[in-house]
């Protein structure tokens, strides 16, 4: 039902790849704060992905998601959504492009349909496409039943979803969505991310934040990580995990092994009452078969983005 | 066409934001009422009747600063806890606009009390033929109401602030002015303070509409008029320039 960005979809038909979004030394920082929320962050998000920027609270994604979006001035450096300068032309990149705010709410006694409805007419569709866009929507959330009742009387889960919903029923060739799925179960965030993935088929853009980082990992197609407002790697969710050298993790619980021991097959964690080792695939089995013999339990597992993630930001912190 | 499909927005945001608060809480309705109709009372009881007229106007201008005012603390409501702001930024929807969408859902809610007080008008001398006029003139206070209002928010940066610079401005644009009084009691020097609030020129306008005779050195209907368009565009255009539709 949702019609692809006529323009995205010849261009990846034909094999070339626009740039949604481009910055160079993008920087800012708030008025009275010591350091910057964003530091020279140099960025290209290609057009039709799911581009996730993952960070620790205040790391400075929501920053750079809103002064893509126009909601923010930044202090320095260049920044382009779909070819437009945010900062001299915010108006022209605004006709083109939606929005999820972090932590907002919806308008306590308007129906589900009415938040999605008026907000499609308030931009300047017409009845009929607010009216077909808005069905099909809240059906692809699974909204439909919910749709006449007043978003006061919805749970969070809902409400959020109905929030989602206003940006995701637009026809905007690029959305930010700022931590969509924040406090939603677990079935209601893979519905999201089910409807997120039709509209990357659409040919439509995603920069979305988000602190799930298994969330990042199952839905992207590429992943920044920023840490301190600085960009500290950047790549497909694959891409990532292949610059890791020690691919497998072992969680070792029992005493049959020391520390040192363990340590000696690669990087070491504490984690609860396990010891968690980061290594290379052969040594994963030398460990295993060791910890196995000496009475340990032992439970082996691919390195995932989320290991990657904690050994970046904490390598930046030291 | 541009401006046809702002003024559309405008109109949806407006009913978006009022129209099904209403239909589920008529009380939303009825705080309208409270202040100028207390005052109307009491000036009413306390002049036995003489200044009703004036009171009036007072309370028809009082409703519509206090609606225009009051989106101090609406829109930072909205920006702050609903995140509406940023929702519309991100859109194709203009600030004035989104502005003008708010200052319609504020005139919304001000309608049964306008629907009280302009029958009163013209029932107690408001020539019908003049009525356009007085509309034209309450209707640019609450416009500029609505102007600073909407820009004031832009800077609050609490809700409670909001709220209380919302109070703040429609004390000092709907009660301090001549609206409850006659402007004529005024020292010259507070008279001329008076003149750089529209309210003013609106409540001389309204009487002189009703065929009362304004003796104020200066002040001519043609100059009440002129101030308030003037003033309406003052607002409008600072607030375009300086409200923080897109934050710093």
């Amino acid at each position: 039902m949702a019609q692809a960005s006529f323009s995205a979809l010849v261009l990846s038909g034909l094999g070339l790849i626009l740039k949604a979004i481009e910055s160079t030394l993008l920087s800012k920082t708030y008025h009275g704060g010591k350091n910057p929320a964003l530091d020279r962050v140099t960025m290209v998000v290609d057009s039709g992905q799911v581009f996730t920027l993952l960070g620790r609270n205040g790391a400075g994604t929501t920053t750079f998601l809103r002064i893509a979006a126009t909601q923010l001035s930044p202090s320095s450096g260049e920044i382009s959504v779909l070819g437009s300068d945010v900062r001299h032309a915010p108006d022209r990149v605004r006709r083109n492009v939606a929005a999820v705010p972090q932590e907002g709410n919806t308008i306590g006694p308007l129906t589900a349909w009415d938040h999605v409805y008026l907000a499609l007419l308030a931009r300047g569709m017409s009845r009929t496409e607010a009216r077909k866009r808005t069905r099909y929507t809240l059906d692809q959330l699974e909204l439909t039943e919910y749709q006449n009742q007043p978003a006061d009387t919805l749970s969070g889960g809902l409400r959020q979803r109905v929030r989602v919903a206003m940006a995701v029923a637009t026809d905007a060739e690029l959305l930010f969505l700022d931590e969509p799925t924040l406090g939603l179960d677990a079935i209601s965030r893979r519905r999201i991310w089910a409807v997120l993935r039709e509209i990357c088929k659409e040919g439509r853009t995603i920069l979305l934040t988000t602190h799930y980082i298994e969330e990042a990992e199952i839905l992207s197609n590429h992943v920044a990580i920023i840490n301190s407002g600085r960009l500290i790697s950047s790549g497909s969710p694959s891409d990532l995990l292949g610059k890791v050298e020690e691919r497998v993790r072992v969680d070792v619980e029992g005493s049959g092994v020391s520390s040192d021991e363990l340590a000696s097959y690669g990087r070491l964690v504490r984690v609860a009452e396990r010891w968690r080792v980061f290594t290379s695939d052969a040594k994963a089995g030398e460990l295993t078969q060791e910890a196995v013999r000496r009475g340990c339990r032992v439970s082996v597992a691919p390195v995932s983005l989320e290991d990657l993630f904690v050994e970046l930001v904490g390598r930046e912190e030291e | 066409m541009m401006v046809m499909k702002q003024l559309r927005s405008a109109v949806v945001i407006g009913y978006m934001l009022s129209i099904t608060w209403i239909r589920r809480n008529l009380l939303s309705l009825v705080w309208l009422f409270a202040t100028p109709f207390s005052i109307l009372f009491i000036v009413t009881v306390t002049t036995s009747g003489q200044a009703f007229v004036q009171g009036v106007i007072g309370s028809l201008l009082l409703v519509l600063v206090s609606v225009g005012t009051g989106m101090a603390g609406d829109a930072t409501w909205y920006r702050l806890e609903l995140k509406l702001h940023d929702y519309f930024i991100a859109s194709p929807v203009h600030q004035l606009a989104y502005l003008l969408g708010i200052a319609l859902a504020g005139l919304f809610y001000s309608t049964p009390a306008l629907m009280v007080l302009i029958p009163i008008l013209v029932y107690i001398g408001l020539p019908m033929a003049s009525l356009p006029l007085a509309i034209l003139a309450v209707g640019i206070v609450w416009l500029f109401s609505a102007a600073i209002g909407y820009l004031v928010s832009t800077y609050v940066s609490n809700l409670r602030n909001g709220w209380q610079s919302g109070l703040l401005l429609s004390v000092i644009f709907g009660i301090l002015p001549p609206a409850f009084y006659p402007a004529e009691i005024l020292p010259s020097s507070l008279l001329l303070v008076a003149y750089l609030v529209p309210t003013t020129h609106a409540v001389l306008l309204l009487r002189v509409l009703m065929g009362q005779t304004v003796n104020l050195a200066g002040w001519s209907p043609l100059i009440g008029w002129i101030a308030l368009v003037v003033m309406l565009l003052v607002a409008l255009a600072g607030t375009s320039k300086v409200a923080r539709w897109r934050q710093p």
